[in-house]
């Protein structure tokens, strides 16, 4: 067996380990003082969000909707609401249809809405890329204000035409708003995302800084963190950017809102899923259900889809899934507007309206019985 | 699973009570382990069946050596156990560096034709779990250790997971013990693991993934950058590195010690070293002592002579290097400390050395020295480190655009150390200093950094 060698012969000189009694550092807590930073911590985290907005200068106009490239900003969207709840006396929620993809602020079906009944009463709270099932998630986190309020939802059936749009499919299918989705529970096959991402949305969801500091990045840092942005101003200060412009929307229409036939595009043979099998139908009436549940006085507007568009097979298959979902809501009484297509010249795509089919859209509306009397109706259902 | 997750959060949540609740019965060590290989195994499970297969064959090799009398076969089993470990290191880690230089050597001599490429992916960790377990059967070959009979708690000190994927290289006679005597957890183990754990989260996070974002800008095309720029951008990675891993090590620490382990320090303010002696003493102790203890003094440490002590320390820095990762960069950056190391053994030992020249002028040399080494670790390619030290010298001068909110960020932590080392430590070890610092430490992390996490420099190791 091999001797011991001498430790004097030893010329890679090491510390000596165990004379350092913690660390190579002083930052070493009792456990009082770690109740003390971790109260004081929690403090903190909870009102700076509170008072950073107390503190932010921004003040939504007449027809104001999100930002297109703040359509993540799920905070902003909180206050938004919050802010809608207590100036107006509808708020339309809804996908990028209520948005308006195509027009400008002033062309949306709220703004029209607004036009034609006069004042200022319906709030758009579109937010682009709103399928139902992340709809579902707005509404039941940054939403949960939404109290006792007249809620005009929309539901863009075009959601439920094929089994990659439901995210039926194994197949990863990349959609919009993935921190909106339930993470585990109910699955969502075409939902890829590791573990390790998926615990991570929740704790997010969990924690009241994380919005707020997305708010930051997504407002005032374009889009990135603050070390990020460092490295892009490298002598830049990143707590006094000069950027809340962004906060307000462009005057311009996301695309351009041309005729759908003069755009190019074709017939559309949709397959349509199953109603009773859908994941985006399902998500939709939790939404219902989750708004009645909170004393919102809740009418649903179906559509109007871009019928025009659809082959003959796929239109028939349409309309058959679009008198089940009347009969649902008429089984749940739950007041709604199913519009009839408007005409071909209106719509830039499947689903969305141009500003006309917008206008269209609300004397519709403003002409339904049903509708009037929602909005002649207390807030409480 | 990486310990900066909300991953390790929910993992560490369920493991830990349960630990609490186990820590004095037999199931002790079959919970540790389970938690150990969940944590490995999040990876690739896959990998379970290599860590398995080093345990399974040391533990063996050892009790086949507590059963021999004869020298000569506790000496096969050693070699058994040394060349299993040795053999999975060199088929996972250097058969691509190997098959690459062969293929060059027969391209060059005009021989038409190719080895195949491995296509073999390094598991995380597998150079740090490989040395501790090799550790064990050569330790209890030169009778410094005790057998371990229990298969499960060997597993468990194998594959313990706060410092499986990355170190500290934990010794058998350091942790083994501690697995073996009843757990003991007092609140002083919860309020300490938490404070290094915090301390780690902040190094990772805040400092070492935000000079990542420059060093990796610049670095990713060195030819583009000036003097200033790659000057600075090597400091940054010297930074970044430290953070990184000394960070990891904070972090294993602290989940170790709120599971009643004391692990092995790793990092000692490095960059306040006087020489690079002294830097090697304070810089990855638990490797560096690994390699004095394995490879150094097996070789003869200091006692054949000068030359012999040269080369013994030349060829362990080498190995050290050639541990670190497959690659020229790797080698050149060991030869490179060995050099150095070699040319200021002599000089650090004087007493002008010692007492004439003034500590900062010292601590400024070795960092220099470290930096310019660390451009071959972190080159991607040797044409790139040496394209990064040709423009250093000769291009010109011009903006660095180093982010000043990262300068400040060094200058605070560096101001640190100086103070720890100082007869200042009195004021950073006030109560409400080390409460404040903590606070703002936390608040930091919930605020600043971005969302996505990036994995540990030295898990490619």
């Amino acid at each position: 067996m091999n001797k011991r060698p001498d430790k004097k012969t030893v010329s890679i000189e090491s510390a000596d380990v165990s004379a350092i009694a913690y660390a190579s550092h002083c930052v070493r807590l009792s456990g009082m003082q770690w109740v003390l930073t971790g109260a004081v911590a929690i403090l903190v985290v909870a009102l700076i969000p509170s008072l950073a907005h107390r503190t932010e200068t921004f003040v939504p106009g007449e027809n104001y909707r999100i930002p297109y490239h703040l359509s993540e900003d799920y905070w902003l969207y909180e206050q938004l609401a919050a802010r809608a709840c207590a100036e107006s006396k509808v708020l339309v929620i809804g996908d990028s249809v209520v948005w308006g993809q195509y027009v400008c602020p002033n062309g949306t079906l709220s703004s029209h809405l607004n036009e034609q009944a006069g004042g200022t009463q319906f709030a758009n709270l579109g937010v682009n890329g709103t399928h139902p099932i992340a709809l579902a998630g707005l509404i039941a986190s940054q939403g949960r204000g939404i109290k006792g309020q007249k809620v005009l939802l929309h539901l863009n059936p075009l959601w439920m035409s094929s089994p990659e749009r439901d995210l039926q499919t194994e197949r990863p299918v990349s959609f919009n708003h993935p921190a909106l989705v339930p993470q585990f529970v109910p699955r969502i096959p075409s939902y890829k995302a590791t573990i390790d991402r998926r615990i991570s949305v929740l704790a997010h969801r969990l924690l009241p800084q994380a919005g707020w500091a997305e708010h930051v990045r997504l407002a005032y840092l374009e889009n990135s963190d603050i070390p990020a942005w460092t490295i892009e101003h490298p002598f830049g200060n990143p707590l006094s950017p000069s950027t809340s412009i962004t906060l307000y929307p462009e005057d311009t229409p996301r695309r351009r809102p041309i005729v759908w036939e003069q755009a190019g595009l074709e017939k559309a043979d949709f397959a349509w899923v199953d109603m009773e099998g859908s994941l985006q139908w399902r998500a939709f009436r939790r939404s219902v259900e989750l708004l009645c549940r909170r004393g919102n006085n809740v009418f649903v507007c179906v559509g109007p889809l871009n019928e025009h568009m659809l082959t003959d097979t796929s239109l028939v298959r349409y309309r058959l899934l679009k008198r089940r979902i009347c009969r649902w809501l008429d089984d749940n009484s739950v007041a709604y507007f199913a519009a009839e297509t408007l005409g071909s010249g209106l719509y830039a795509d499947t689903s969305h309206p141009i500003s006309e089919g917008y206008a269209s859209l609300a004397a519709m509306l403003l002409a339904n019985e049903s509708f009037t009397t929602f909005c002649c109706s207390s807030r409480s259902p | 699973m990486l310990f900066h997750t909300w991953t390790f959060v929910v993992f560490f949540a369920v493991a830990w009570p349960v630990y609490l609740t186990v820590g004095n019965t037999r199931l002790r060590d079959p919970w540790l382990l389970l938690c150990s290989y969940t944590f490995y195994g999040w990876w690739n499970p896959l990998y379970l069946a290599l860590i398995a297969w080093s345990t399974l064959v040391d533990y063996t090799a050892v009790t086949l050596m507590s059963r021999s009398a004869k020298d000569r076969s506790r000496k096969i089993w050693l070699a058994l156990s040394v060349c299993n470990n040795l053999s999975l290191l060199s088929l996972f880690k250097y058969a691509g560096f190997v098959t690459d230089n062969v293929n060059a050597l027969l391209a060059w001599t005009g021989v038409p034709y190719d080895l195949p490429a491995p296509g073999v992916l390094l598991p995380v960790g597998i150079s740090f779990y490989t040395f501790q377990s090799m550790s064990y059967t050569i330790d209890y070959y030169r009778g410094r250790i005790a057998r371990e009979s229990n298969i499960i708690r060997y597993a468990t000190f194998v594959s313990l997971f706060p410092q499986l994927v990355a170190g500290p290289i934990e010794r058998a006679k350091n942790l083994l013990p501690q697995l073996r005597s009843p757990s003991r957890i007092g609140v002083s183990d919860v309020t300490d693991g938490l404070s290094l754990f915090v301390v780690g989260l902040f190094k990772k996070i805040a400092l070492a993934d935000y000079l990542a974002l420059y060093v990796d800008k610049v670095y990713a095309d060195p030819a583009r950058h000036a003097a200033p720029a790659l000057i600075l951008a090597t400091f940054a990675f010297g930074w970044q590195i430290y953070f990184d891993f000394s960070g990891y090590t904070d972090m294993a620490r602290g989940a170790g010690r709120m599971l009643g382990f004391r692990l092995m320090l790793n990092f000692n303010h490095p960059y306040l070293a006087t020489g690079l002696g002294d830097f090697w003493g304070r810089w990855h102790i638990s490797l560096s002592t690994w390699f004095k203890d394995y490879v150094y003094i097996p070789l003869g440490g200091n006692r054949r002579g000068t030359l012999n002590t040269y080369k013994n320390m030349a060829l362990t820095m080498l190995i050290s290097g050639l541990w670190h990762g497959a690659a020229w960069t790797f080698l050149i950056w060991g030869a490179l400390h060995a050099v150095g190391r070699a040319a200021t053994r002599r000089l650090e030992s004087t007493s002008f050395y010692r007492r004439k020249v003034p500590k900062p002028v010292k601590q400024a040399l070795v960092f220099l020295f470290v930096s310019f080494a660390w451009i071959f670790f972190r080159a991607h390619s040797l044409e790139d480190a040496l394209v990064i030290v040709e423009r250093i010298f000769t291009s010109g001068w011009s903006s660095a655009d180093f982010p000043l909110w990262a300068m400040a960020l060094v200058i605070m932590v560096w101001a640190y150390q100086f103070v720890c080392e100082s007869r200042l430590r009195r004021l950073a070890e006030l109560a409400p200093v080390r409460v404040l610092m903590v606070l703002l430490m936390i608040l930091y992390l919930a605020f600043v950094p971005g969302g996505d996490s990036q994995p540990f420099y030295y898990f490619q190791f």
